[in-house]
Formats: structure tokens, sequence, C-alpha cells
């Protein structure tokens, strides 16, 4: 059963956004792009402060991301808590399969 | 002779706690002809730091890395040059032919450390000689906030013909405040990138300069120090406290907006990263009071810099309508 979520005015799989998450990860790991799970943790792969704030900036190009809205997570310390961090931010899962 | 990067004596590169301080509490400063003496072993050229050598490094950085790294270079080269262009005044009418020859040598330097940063970006990051990829994007903070209180000052010195109470008043801007608490923090953070993505050249020029720095840092203390025992402590004080509320305005920089992630996580980061710089710096503010002469001015010149933080951080609110990072977290 998959999720859907609405983003600007697209119906989105869930899965696809994850997918896109660890596609953008995997693009800026700090050695060279590659493969990245969910369970993969951003420090083993080599994101420190700066390599992070570079990620950030580029997902929220990637998803539209314009406010920070209250009450957001703080956890990001593997490609897991960005999939759902991004999945709650991007908009309102519209339905399900 | 050209002198290996880590040879010679230093003094403490930059850092106010390796000075050393007499069983009475008094400090040993060193005269202006033993620093002399110093800059006579601790002599660099550019050509042996080879700065080509990064430019594989800076083909290869991504674009938010090369920006970043950029805007820090360019605050460097900025103040660099500028001093290079007007610390002749403060030669000119040194109050002594020691100071005036150590001063000549630090002239010696701002222009060496003018042309390390410019080759730097040309030959290694790869900017064109006409045009500068980092000063173009930004305006410089220390151009904006700083360099008219200097010119000023240096104004005034020329105009008197030298009063000593304006001399002093440049010596603690151009030595405490810009090199002793801007640079010398900037410079640590700088190398401190640069030894993160491997610019070897970078990082070797870096010290040099840090190395080179430290002497002319030490000068200011020892020159203030004299002002502060003799008939000047009032005005030292007054001059210092302006130097620092300007400092943190800078280090705020409400004129240009600041990387804000959306991403909480990597906001929180972001000002975690940017309130450790701030306190770096603060903490330099704070820990050459003593060497000055002025240990009781401490809690004034931390008052002063949190007031002035706090202003700046409303400043910037008001400019671009949205919060400063640091400010968003609270």
């Amino acid at each position: 059963m998959n999720q859907h979520t609405e983003i600007n005015g697209n119906i989105i799989d869930t899965a696809e956004i994850n997918a896109r998450v660890r596609d953008v990860v995997g693009s800026l790991v700090p050695d060279g792009r590659r493969d990245v799970q969910s369970i993969d943790r951003l420090t083993d792969l080599g994101f420190d402060s700066l390599a992070t704030l570079e990620l950030a900036m580029a997902l929220e190009t990637e998803f539209d991301l314009l406010e920070v809205p209250e009450g957001q997570t703080v956890e990001m310390a593997t490609v897991g808590d960005i999939e759902i961090l991004i999945g709650s931010l991007v908009g309102t899962p519209a339905t399900s399969a | 002779m050209i002198a290996q990067p880590n040879a010679g004596p230093t003094v403490g590169l930059l850092d106010v706690e390796d000075v050393a301080v007499s069983k009475t509490g008094g400090s040993r400063l060193p005269e202006p002809r033993a620093l002399y003496n110093q800059w006579e072993k601790q002599q660099w050229a550019i050509a042996h730091v080879n700065v080509r050598r990064d430019r594989p490094q800076w083909e290869a950085m991504r674009p938010f890395a090369r920006q970043e790294l950029l805007t820090s270079l360019n605050e460097l080269e900025v103040g660099e040059v500028f001093v290079s262009r007007t610390l002749s005044t403060l030669v000119g009418y040194a109050p002594s032919d020691a100071d005036r020859l150590f001063l000549s040598t630090q002239v010696a330097d701002e222009a060496r450390h003018a042309q390390f940063f410019q080759d730097y970006l040309h030959e290694a990051v790869g900017l064109a000689e006409t045009t500068s990829e980092a000063g173009s994007q930004q305006e410089s903070v220390y151009s904006r906030l700083f360099e008219p209180t200097l010119r000023a000052s240096l104004d005034n010195v020329a105009a008197s013909g030298g009063d000593i109470r304006f001399w002093h008043t440049a010596v603690v801007e151009y030595h405490l405040v810009t090199e002793g608490i801007l640079a010398a923090a900037a410079l640590h953070l700088t190398r401190q990138i640069a030894r993160r993505f491997s610019l070897p050249a970078l990082e070797e020029g870096l010290g040099n300069v840090i190395r080179d720095e430290s002497r002319h840092f030490t000068y200011g203390l020892a020159a203030t120090r004299r002002a502060v025992e003799g008939s000047l402590r009032g005005h030292m004080a007054e001059v210092y406290l302006a130097g620092v509320e300007t400092a943190a305005r800078i280090m705020v920089n409400p004129h240009r907006k600041a990387v804000t992630p959306v991403l909480r996580p990597a906001l929180l980061q972001r000002a975690a990263l940017l309130l450790a710089q701030w306190d770096l710096t603060r903490q330099r503010a704070l820990r050459q009071l003593r060497l000055m002469g002025l240990p009781d001015l401490r809690e004034e010149t931390q008052q002063v810099w949190d007031r002035s933080l706090e202003s700046a951080l409303s400043e910037y609110a008001e400019i671009w309508g949205t919060q400063h990072p640091v400010a968003a977290v609270r």
C-alpha cells in the first residue's frame, strides 16, 4: 500500500519522494556520488556541517520548500530521517492505495 | 634565506594566552626591536607556497562550498589590501624610530599578504585578473562597517601632525580590532576550512599570514599598553569598546542575507556554527584586555558585545523581513 503526497498540485507517491531524497543525498556524498540506503548515517557517508548545509539547500530546491513550519523534527542523522522529514513537509498525504 | 613555515619562534599564533605573564601578573610583551628580529627570522615567499597546487581541488569543488570559501577569502583579501594601502600613515607618525622600523616591516608583510590572496584567487581558484567572483557577488562587510572609521582615524593622525592620541586610536583599530579580533578569528576558521577541503597551499599560506599577524598584534598590544599606562587609559578603553561594538556587527553582517535553511536540523546546525564563530571572536575581544592593561574592562566589553549583537540581529530582521538564522532558532 503506497502513500501519496501532493506537491505543487501533483500527486506523488511517497516511495517516489523517498527515492528522490536518496538520489539527492547520493549525489552530494562528499567523496562522490553513490547509492545510499535509508539506514545510512550521514556522518558515515562523510557529511560534515558544511556538506549537510549544502544537502539541506539542495533538498529545499528539489522539493520547493519555502517556510520553516513549527514543530519540525530536529533529527537528521540518517537518510531515513530525511525521507520522513521531507515527507512531512511536502504536503498532506492525499490518498493511499 | 627563506625560513620554513614552522621555523623560528612564534608569538603565540595570535593567541593572547600564549604571551608570557610574570608572577606579579605583568606581561612581558616584546619590544619593537625584538619583534623586528622575529620578522627577519620568519620570512616566507609566495613562490614557495606554490598556490597553483590547489587548483585541482577548486576545479572539483561544488558551487555551495566554493561560494562559502570564496566569501571568507574575499573578506581576508579586502582587509589585507586596505591595510597595505593605508598603514603608511602610522609609520610616518610613529613616536620612535623603533616603532617606525617595526611598522615598516608590517607594511611589507601586508603587501605580501595582499599579493598572496590575489595570487591565490587568480591562480588557484581561477578567477580572472580583471574580475573578482568573490567581490562582485557581495560587498565586503569589513569595508562597509569598519573602513570609514579607520580612514577617519588616519585623517586625524595626518591632520594633527601625528598627535599621539590619534595615533594610538588608529593602533587600537588596526592592530587590536582588525587584526587581534576580526582577522585572527577569520584566519583560523578559514584555515580549518582549507584543511577540511585538502587545500595545502591555502593552509600553508594562511599559516604564514597568521604568524605575521601574531607579530603585528603583539606590537599593538604593547603599544596600547604603553598608552594605557600613560595618560590615555580612558580614551583607549573608549576606542576599544567602540571597536568591539563594530566587530559584533560585522559578525552578524545585517546587510547581507544569510543562508537560512528551511529544514530545521540544518537550520540548527547553521545557527550553532555561526554562534561558535561569534563566540570565538568574542573570546578574543575579552582575552586581550589583560595584556592591553585593561582587565577591569571585561564586563563592560561583554555587555557592549551582547548589545551590539542584539542590535544587529534586529537590524537584520528589519532589512530582510525575516529573522537571522541565529535568532530564528531561539
